[in-house]
């Protein structure tokens, strides 16, 4: 059928367990899209991924019918595990609490590169690595 | 409960970092991109402008810790400047009131009458008319809500054709919302076929939710090139190119003296489409323009 795309828009919710809350109701509220639907199918397809935040990307068609597919994990939660810490520093200048290795940065970046919509692996190195930062999480030379 | 919307604009590549800061404090973030790029090539394609900024939106309960949760979120994205991530705007806050999301999306989804056919959400109770039909179809994850000129056009024309014969063809069936109506306009079977999965799944629920699943067969994949069975009826609400390509396919599955119904042509392909489906020996008896989309009906001598 003739899909004339209306608009795109993202979400990012707990795998497995997104609900009507925002940021969901909302988002997908004001664009008048199924949300029960939308928040069914999310939540079967991110079942495996419980404990992660996941990025979906929501395409609405002009008839108010939509698609969507699911991303990566945030690399923030990427960063986290590779880290090995628990939650991101409140104070990133002056507390770090973890550090990853350029190789472990270069792994999450490529994982997340389609989905950061970087042009390159060094872009998407960069992006990752500033989320690093801003989380107090060290990149090792 | 009442709620705080904080909202801020970045740069593509602080997307990820700023998420990263709403999230410690929300149950998820929603990321708009400000500015699509429309391809002028491809009717249907859009894309993001990545070097307009995109916005991002979290909410947090407005209770009495929200201060001190803004102004923790606020401290957060100018260490993300600190670090010197590309620009990261100011930190925006709303207070917005609680809804019933589950049931807001619905307001402005209304029953919708095309000629005799009357689609209606399922959650409305809708009078029917003693010479009209209802087909209940939900807005969802399948094109064909009723909404789309295409669809209406299609609908419109259907009843264009006089009776339904036995059996119709639904090439790219989507919702199933065209196989419903020809089946409740006095069809007595239809053969869907549609690429997307998701379409298939939605035209096999709406069928059912209509009782109308012993009269529908749905598979999922294209046109075969040579026509194992013709039909006297085929309803293709496609798109223009994909119109072009299977013309020759859908006039090889039509009966002599059937009728096509092709949709979701836009107006400046119209003449491509008209002309694909002309040198494959169908002959155009009615245009309907609405809007920028042409709906077509055909038939072969």
């Amino acid at each position: 059928m003739a899909k004339k795309i209306r608009t795109v828009l993202k979400v990012q919710a707990p795998a497995g367990a997104a609900t009507a809350a925002p940021p969901v109701g909302p988002a997908l509220g004001q664009h008048g899209i199924n949300i029960m639907e939308f928040i069914k199918a999310f939540n079967e397809r991110t079942a495996n991924l419980r404990g992660y935040v996941v990025p979906a990307e929501i395409t609405v068609y002009e008839d108010r019918s939509f698609t969507f597919v699911t991303k990566a994990p945030l690399a923030a939660a990427l960063l986290k595990r590779a880290a090995g810490v628990e939650l991101g520093s409140s104070q990133p200048n002056r507390e770090k609490v973890g550090s990853v290795s350029q190789q472990q940065l270069r792994e999450i970046a490529e994982t997340k590169m389609q989905d950061l919509n970087a042009n390159s692996v060094e872009q998407a190195m960069r992006i990752v690595a500033g989320t690093a930062r801003s989380m107090g999480i060290e990149v090792r030379d | 409960m009442r709620w705080l919307e904080l909202t801020v604009e970045t740069d593509v590549e602080a997307v990820e970092a700023v998420s990263e800061v709403l999230g410690r404090v929300a149950a998820g973030t929603a990321v708009r991109p400000t500015r699509l790029i429309r391809d002028p090539s491809d009717e249907l394609a859009v894309r993001e402008d990545r070097t307009a900024p995109y916005e991002i939106t979290a909410h947090i309960p407005d209770d009495p810790d929200a201060d001190a949760t803004v102004e923790a979120t606020e401290r957060a994205l100018w260490h993300l400047q600190a670090f010197g991530l590309r620009p990261v705007g100011e930190l925006r806050v709303r207070a917005v009131d609680d809804a019933d999301w589950l049931e807001r999306w619905k307001e402005g989804h209304a029953a919708q009458r095309i000629g005799r056919v009357v689609i209606v959400p399922s959650w409305l109770d809708e009078t029917i008319g003693p010479d009209e039909v209802a087909v209940r179809m939900d807005p969802g994850m399948a094109f064909g809500t009723g909404l789309h000129p295409t669809t209406r056009g299609c609908l419109a024309l259907l009843q264009r054709v006089g009776p339904m014969p036995p059996r119709v063809l639904d090439v790219g069936s989507g919702s199933g919302i065209l196989a419903l109506a020809a089946l409740r306009l006095g069809a007595g079977q239809v053969d869907c076929l549609d690429t997307d999965a998701e379409a298939v799944r939605a035209t096999r629920a709406n069928a059912e939710a209509n009782g109308l699943a012993g009269q529908v067969s749905v598979r999922q994949g294209t046109l075969p090139e040579t026509a194992s069975t013709t039909y006297p009826l085929i309803l293709a609400n496609l798109v223009a190119a994909v119109l072009v390509e299977l013309a020759p396919r859908l006039a090889e599955h039509l009966e002599p003296g059937g009728t096509l119904i092709a949709g979701g042509v836009i107006a400046e392909r119209a003449g491509e489409v008209m002309a694909a489906l002309d040198a494959s020996g169908l002959a155009l008896d009615e245009r309907l323009d609405d809007g920028e989309w042409v709906s077509l009906r055909l038939s072969r001598p």
